[in-house]
């Protein structure tokens, strides 16, 4: 059996693969992807722990957090398609309108 | 059935008291409330039917504790002691509120003495509504008028059934706002919205005295519950030990400040220690409380002070009496009802309801006696000066309520109630002459400027001239004989360590007694005598309609009929011939003789003034008369066009604004408190509160928020940035506690 160390640093990895891409890229879209990643990195650390401890808490919230996602998923892309339609990029960097 | 069968049937029950103070309460409710769209008809037939119904409900109240025949006395119920009390009912509705050991009742109680005031506010009082509906018929504030007419009838109905202290200071309060009401009636002319503010505010001064004395009564009263043996209880009648246990039933049921508790008290202290026999006397300290060390003697003596303090406020005397001279500002009914014949004299009946205390304390008596003297004085000396009509009627008022003060605090009781009673009839009656002479002179209050008014306003002047020769004392008029009866009181009392006091009192009386019939023949010699003045407003005078002059008419009749009850006429004790009211009022005093008697601290006179006294007073009345004649029909008018001598006119100047005592205190009292008062509203308002704590918050916030403002770059991924690099923060912290 994998020892559960090796779960919870492939999904620290995967988080700061996500983080990094949140951070950098200025595509909205693909940050869109690099916060999944993240969110794929915790759902990871729950089911290692929930295999170790074998609990049921942790694949439910697994679930939670895919629904989750999907919602997130959705209303972003709306709001991107949204951004576009009206800007014409969706460059985060031509989107800081929300400032002092 | 004659009349004497019917009025001895006629019988008030006693728990039908509150009507007597509910009727009026309603009409104030009604006038107040519907009273424009009731009009101004529907107004004046509430308001003069409510006081009228109390006046009969008064009445027949009155006839049930002075029944015409002995055999039909009522006696009522001592809740603190197992003697009963003779001439008199009352009736407890139940608890008020409590605390603790301290309870109030609402207890309403008829005696002779509030039997007669009774009947003497319901009685002007209804006199006076009815002249009011002519006085006021100008008016459009009408309804507003009559609301407050009958809201203040109902305070001192109060104030008078009272059977507690807290619940008179219901009614004390209620007068006092009703005339602050009043006075300040036509409040869109600044002075005379002053004057009401200045009422209430110096009544206000009197009212916190009188509340601090209510708490040392309350305080005392569980002092002496603790500290009495049944020693004390043995002069309260039959077995003492059972007499203490009565009377601390009577404190559970009736709370420690019923007056009937208050007479149980001052029956059961002692006077000196030798007589006291272990029991508490008026020289034992008391053991425990806030008053601890402190003597009951001591106690109740400043207890009576602050008293007198609160007295003076309401009842105009030195020196809080400078705001009664200013309530003329009020129509003038206003002025005869409340500032004269009834609320100024509270003070008046507070003392004779409390004679059993006052008796216990020389000191505190000899205090109100010179207080009524000093004021007596300065008030007539001013009223020389004065040319409006008002205010030399108002200033009258004051002296002659100074008059009652002298009597109370020389001991003479039931004299001083008489005065009150026949001061009421014909200072109520002058002042209703007042308001005619305006009425039909176009408003004018300048003596200076009316003159002659006599042939014009014959009822009127008729009606005047009766009350002024009543005031002045002239036989065979009332205000003489009660005057008088005061005098003689003052001088054949004694006050133990205060011997000086009598006749001091007694000559400065008869002192006042000149002035009095000097100013007052002055006031009726410019406005009804020699010819009209040329400076009138209008050329003549007219005659007020019936509703003004029956009122003038059946105060006049009673102000000469009043004479009666100083007459004696009634047995007394051991066969001597008592005057009526003497021996009318002898239940209401009776305790306060017995400590007199019992004591030594002071000597009750009972003797009837003798022909020589009676010509001395009148003497002095015609002399003071017969001057304000000989300067105001001789001399004066001879004298026409010539200057008067510089002293003459720098006195007159110095009389004429009232010895500056205003301006004294403006600047002894007002001016200082106003000062303190800017310096706080500078410092701890403006600067503290304004600058420091409110706008100082607001001022942080602000810089605060446009300091920060320039974090919020629009930027998304600055904001995760942070984000990040607080959760780094975190898992480094983690990290260095694990590592621990």
């Amino acid at each position: 059996m994998v020892p559960i160390s090796y779960y919870l640093i492939l999904a620290a990895a995967l988080f700061c693969l996500g983080m990094f891409g949140v951070l950098i890229r200025r595509n909205a879209l693909v940050v869109f992807m690099c916060v999944e990643l993240m969110l794929n990195a915790a759902n990871l650390t729950f089911l290692a722990f929930a295999k170790q401890n074998g609990h049921l808490t942790g694949h439910v919230s697994a679930f939670f957090v895919i629904a989750v996602a999907a919602a997130e998923a959705s209303i972003g892309l709306a709001i991107v398609i949204a951004v576009f339609r009206s800007r014409g990029t969706v460059s985060i960097e031509e989107i800081r309108t929300m400032k002092h | 059935m004659d009349l004497k069968q019917f009025l001895l049937q006629l019988r008030l029950d006693p728990s039908a008291l509150w009507l007597i103070i509910a009727l009026p309460l309603l009409g104030a409710f009604l006038c107040g409330v519907f009273g424009r769209m009731l009009g101004r008809a529907n107004v004046y037939l509430v308001a003069c039917a409510a006081v009228a119904g109390s006046f009969l409900l008064s009445l027949s109240a009155f006839l049930s504790v002075s029944p015409l025949e002995a055999a039909q006395a009522v006696t009522m119920e001592n809740a603190f002691s197992s003697g009963t009390i003779r001439y008199a009912f009352g009736y407890d509705f139940g608890t008020w509120f409590s605390a603790g050991t301290f309870r109030v009742n609402f207890g309403l109680m008829v005696d002779h003495l509030s039997g007669t005031l009774l009947l003497v506010i319901t009685g002007v009082g209804f006199l006076i509504h009815l002249y009011s509906t002519s006085y006021m018929s100008h008016d459009d504030g009408y309804w507003r008028y009559f609301a407050y007419l009958n809201l203040f009838v109902a305070a001192m109905l109060t104030l008078v059934l009272a059977d507690n202290l807290v619940l008179l200071f219901v009614g004390w309060e209620g007068v006092g706002m009703a005339s602050y009401l009043l006075i300040g009636f036509w409040y869109s002319d600044t002075a005379k919205a002053w004057a009401g503010r200045k009422a209430f505010v110096t009544n206000r001064i009197g009212d916190f005295a009188f509340l601090i004395a209510t708490f040392l009564i309350v305080l005392l009263v569980s002092a002496f519950n603790t500290q009495a043996t049944a020693a004390n209880f043995s002069m309260v009648g039959g077995n003492p030990e059972a007499a203490q246990v009565r009377y601390r039933e009577g404190l559970q049921m009736k709370g420690p400040v019923a007056f009937q508790g208050l007479e149980t008290m001052a029956n059961a202290l002692h006077v000196t220690p030798e007589k006291a026999q272990g029991g508490v006397n008026l020289q034992t300290p008391i053991s425990e409380g806030p008053l601890e060390g402190r003597t009951f003697g001591g106690v109740l003596t400043v207890a009576l002070l602050l008293f007198l303090l609160g007295a003076a406020g309401k009842s105009a005397q030195f020196p809080l009496y400078v705001w009664l001279p200013d309530a003329m500002a009020g129509p003038t009914p206003v002025s005869a009802l409340i500032h004269a014949a009834t609320m100024v004299t509270a003070g008046v009946y507070l003392f004779s309801r409390m004679s059993y205390l006052l008796v216990l304390s020389p000191t505190a008596m000899v205090t109100v006696a010179i207080i009524g003297t000093i004021t007596s004085l300065l008030a007539a000396l001013i009223a020389f000066a004065q040319d409006d009509i008002k205010k030399v009627l108002a200033y009258s008022t004051v002296s002659q309520l100074g008059i009652m003060f002298m009597g109370v605090g020389m001991g003479i009781f039931w004299a001083a109630v008489l005065h009150l009673v026949t001061h009421a009839f014909f200072k109520a009656c002058l002042f209703l002459g007042a308001g005619s002479v305006m009425h039909g002179n176009a408003d004018e209050t300048d003596i200076k400027k009316l003159g002659g008014v006599r042939h014009e306003m014959k009822q009127t002047w008729f009606t005047f001239l009766v009350a002024t020769l009543a005031i002045t004392g002239i036989v065979p008029l009332s205000g003489f004989f009660s005057k008088d009866a005061i005098y003689h009181g003052i001088h054949h009392n004694h006050l133990h360590g205060y011997e000086w006091a009598s006749s001091v009192i007694y000559y400065m009386g008869l002192l006042i007694a000149a002035s009095t019939a000097f100013y007052m023949s002055r006031v009726y010699l410019l406005t009804f005598e020699g010819k009209r003045s040329p400076e009138a407003k209008i050329p003549h005078a007219h005659e007020s309609d019936w509703r003004m002059t029956t009122p003038l008419w059946v105060l006049a009749i009673l102000s000469v009929v009043a004479l009666f009850q100083a007459l004696p006429l009634m047995p007394g004790r051991g066969g001597v011939m008592q005057p009526v009211m003497e021996n009318f009022l002898g239940p209401v005093f009776s305790s306060a003789e017995r400590i007199a008697a019992r004591g030594g601290e002071v000597k009750l006179d009972h003797s009837v003034p003798s022909i020589i006294d009676y010509l001395k007073a009148w003497l002095v009345a015609l002399a003071g008369g017969a001057a304000a004649g000989f300067m105001y029909l001789k001399f004066f008018p001879s004298r026409a066009g010539q200057p008067a001598p510089a002293f003459a006119r720098s006195v007159r100047r110095f009389t004429q604004n009232k010895f500056y005592v205003d301006e004294a205190y403006e600047f002894l009292v007002i001016r200082p408190v106003k000062n303190v008062s800017a310096i706080l509203y500078k410092l701890v308002d403006t600067l503290l509160i304004d600058t420091v704590a409110v706008r100082g918050t607001a001022w942080v916030t602000a810089r605060l928020g446009s300091a920060l403002r320039y974090v919020q770059t629009g930027d998304a991924q600055a904001y995760a940035a942070v984000m990040a690099l607080a959760l780094l923060g975190g898992a480094v912290y983690a990290l260095i506690l694990v590592m621990k």
